[in-house]
């Protein structure tokens, strides 16, 4: 195993990641007043979180780290549904991550 | 007004922010569990990916974005170039120019500090949160930029505590428990209740197909791209007048 990458190069690794994010979030905040897009965009944002959470979720569900698990025995698939079930009737965030964790552990339990 | 009726005034007003502020921390609250699990799993990660301790403290403390930490840190541990690891974790970030964007009219008429530091400590969770609640009517009326301190700067404790932990502690946080499945958890927990409105429901399908059709692209440019594919059909499918925050209302 390599040693732990350190000193300088990583000080400026971290510190150019850190400016970066920054840039990205800030971005329009900072902007202010001077710069807005049009207003039909500015409305439209409100389907942002919704869909940008739906992209990150997709593929972490459906993609193994290494292959598209469509099965229906795709443990990570039964976590959610398990999750989205509860849902159904509730937004308790505990009860969604409990009943998720305990669907996705079953389903490795007995399908691994 | 007399020196007194001044003073009141302010204390009133003090305590008005120190309401938003509990207010913001109690909207948040609920979030946590997932926020917790996420965080320490991150920690652990980081240093099983690799990381000297000192190192992953400083990153989890000055980066605060887990996806572009544990996209750019394969390829600090590789060596690539600082070009490329900078550009895969802004890559990661772009959605963050959105959330940025979605959230500039709330905050266009506070002063630039306070316009930087909603940035900074702007996630995937206190973004949602606070959209959430802007569409519900629930936000205060004034004060919000307390209320969102508020929920920022629990979310930031939890998770920076968490992430320590799991750093300092990686040897002995269990891994093969698949706690790191949390973390997509608590984001289907955010996705759920907003899916009550036809046109959420087709962007996120959108999305979620072209986050899969795109998933080969390099630095995790398919989220980006999948993202506006999502907005795009959502508002298409949105037939209704927009009743959008014009600035004058939505500034305080």
């Amino acid at each position: 195993m390599n040693e732990p990458v350190a000193g300088v190069a990583l000080a400026v690794v971290i510190v150019g990641l850190a400016l970066s994010t920054f840039a990205t979030r800030t971005s329009f905040l900072l902007a202010g007043r001077r710069f807005r897009l049009n207003h039909r965009i500015e409305v439209a944002l409100r389907y942002a979180p919704v869909c940008t959470l739906s992209a990150i979720v997709a593929p972490a569900v459906l993609h193994s780290g290494t292959e598209f698990d469509f099965s229906p025995a795709n443990p990570r698939l039964i976590g959610v549904l398990g999750a989205a079930l509860w849902l159904c009737w509730s937004r308790n965030i505990v009860g969604c991550l409990a009943s998720g964790m305990a669907a996705y552990s079953v389903a490795r339990l007995v399908l691994g | 007004m007399g020196v007194d009726g001044q003073h009141r005034q302010l204390v009133s007003g003090a305590s008005e922010r120190r309401t938003a502020f509990r207010a913001g921390q109690r909207a948040i609250l609920q979030s946590l569990p997932g926020t917790a699990a996420w965080g320490l799993i991150c920690g652990v990660a980081m240093v099983k990916g690799g990381l000297a301790t000192p190192w992953a403290i400083a990153m989890s403390l000055l980066v605060y974005a887990a996806s572009a930490q544990l996209a750019a840190l394969p390829l600090i541990i590789a060596g690539a170039p600082l070009w490329l690891i900078i550009a895969t974790g802004f890559v990661t970030n772009l959605r963050f120019v959105i959330y940025s964007a979605a959230l500039r009219p709330y905050f266009a008429a506070e002063p630039v500090g306070k316009r930087a530091l909603a940035g900074f400590f702007m996630t995937d969770f206190t973004f949602t949160l606070f959209m959430r609640s802007a569409q519900e009517g629930s936000l205060p009326a004034r004060h919000r930029d307390a209320w969102f301190a508020g929920v920022c700067a629990t979310n930031w404790v939890t998770w920076q505590a968490c992430s320590i932990v799991g750093i300092v502690a990686s040897a002995y946080v269990p891994t093969q428990w698949g706690l790191e499945f949390t973390g997509t958890l608590a984001l289907v927990a955010l996705i759920g209740p907003a899916l009550n409105v036809r046109p959420a429901v087709v962007g996120a399908l959108v999305s979620a197909v072209v986050a899969l059709l795109a998933h080969s692209l390099p630095y995790r440019l398919g989220l980006f791209v999948a993202a506006i594919a999502g907005i795009v059909a959502a508002t298409l499918a949105d037939s209704r007048t927009p009743a959008p925050p014009r600035e004058a209302e939505a500034a305080q």
